[in-house]
């Protein structure tokens, strides 16, 4: 009742029943006979052409999830198996520089401080 | 399955908001995937759908092909829908985006394609007469938010609130866009009742 006092301010706010009249012989349902039980029919039928693109999402999904799961291992293993190429290589790289150098290069061996000391001392003191 | 009477089939009424008894029960089967329990829940929406969809697109095949798709994404969508809340305002609002989709696409279709006549087998009722077909044709040129809002509002007895949901717009804009469909309509309908 409210919503009507509220239409009631204006005179373009106020329902016209002649136009509503008009209005709903516009947009009138249709009364056919069989035609609702024809439209749900091809609202069921729509709806089963939807579940079978339905199905083929779904298989489609699963062919996802597996390729998915499948490119994760492979990911996996490529890099188990770099990351143990890379090692390799790590350890030989420093095992060349360690043995090639070292086995060719004379020693030198740094003098005992100590020693000069004690020498420069017995020297001085004539013993 | 037994033939269920529409409490809406003979004479336009308010919406309500109840539901019979046992639909929540009908939407948790459907939930479950039984299809009879859908199909059931299109036999009783599907009438009101089309109402909401007319009121939105120009023609009846655009509102049936909006009905059609409408429960389609119900039905895709069925899981998410919570079974206490009212399953005809849920799919009310889907069949207004549906139809609101079915418009722009049309709009972008007759921008691209010559006007052509496609017979069809449902005799519009709004042919019969000169002042109809006139109203039907500034029906037309109204948006189709306004167009709905009138045909919802006037016709269909929907309140500002459930037009606004159904529509997602506020109370407010329902209101004006009423105020300025109506103030359209009833100036062509004035120009045809003096000409004639």
């Amino acid at each position: 009742m409210s919503e009507m006092n509220e239409d009631m301010r204006g005179p373009s706010l106020v329902r016209d029943d002649a136009l509503t009249n008009e209005l709903r012989a516009i947009v009138a349902p249709p009364t056919a006979p069989g035609y609702w039980d024809g439209l749900e029919a091809r609202i069921i039928a729509r709806l089963e052409r939807g579940r079978e693109e339905g199905r083929w999402w779904v298989l489609s999904e699963r062919a996802y999830r597996f390729g998915m799961i499948a490119a994760g291992l492979v990911l996996i293993v490529a890099g188990s198996v770099w990351l143990r190429s890379r090692a390799v290589e790590t350890r030989m790289a420093y095992e060349s520089v360690i043995e090639t150098p070292g086995s060719d290069l004379p020693m030198f061996a740094r003098r005992n401080a100590l020693d000069d000391r004690s020498a420069t001392l017995r020297a001085a003191t004539g013993h | 399955m037994t033939a269920i009477a529409l409490p809406w089939a003979a004479t336009p009424r308010p919406f309500v908001t109840e539901r019979p008894a046992d639909e929540r029960g009908l939407v948790l089967a459907a939930q479950r995937g039984e299809r009879e329990a859908f199909s059931e829940l299109v036999r009783r929406h599907q009438r009101r759908a089309y109402v909401v969809a007319r009121a939105i697109v120009i023609n009846h095949e655009d509102a049936e092909d909006a009905v059609q798709e409408a429960f389609l994404h119900a039905y895709r969508a069925i899981d998410r829908f919570l079974p206490d809340q009212a399953f005809g305002a849920w799919l009310h609002r889907i069949v207004a985006n549906a139809a609101l989709d079915v418009t722009r696409r049309r709009k972008v279709r007759d921008a691209d394609e010559l006007p052509e006549t496609v017979a069809s087998p449902f005799r519009d009722p709004a042919e019969s007469s000169e002042l109809r077909s006139r109203l039907k044709g500034a029906l037309e040129t109204l948006p189709a938010r306004q167009r709905a809002v009138i045909v919802l509002h006037d016709v269909e007895g929907f309140k500002h609130a459930e037009i606004g949901r159904m529509l997602d717009i506020p109370e407010g804009t329902a209101r004006s866009d009423l105020h300025y469909a109506r103030s359209h309509l009833r100036k062509v309908l004035g120009e045809v009742r003096s000409g004639l």
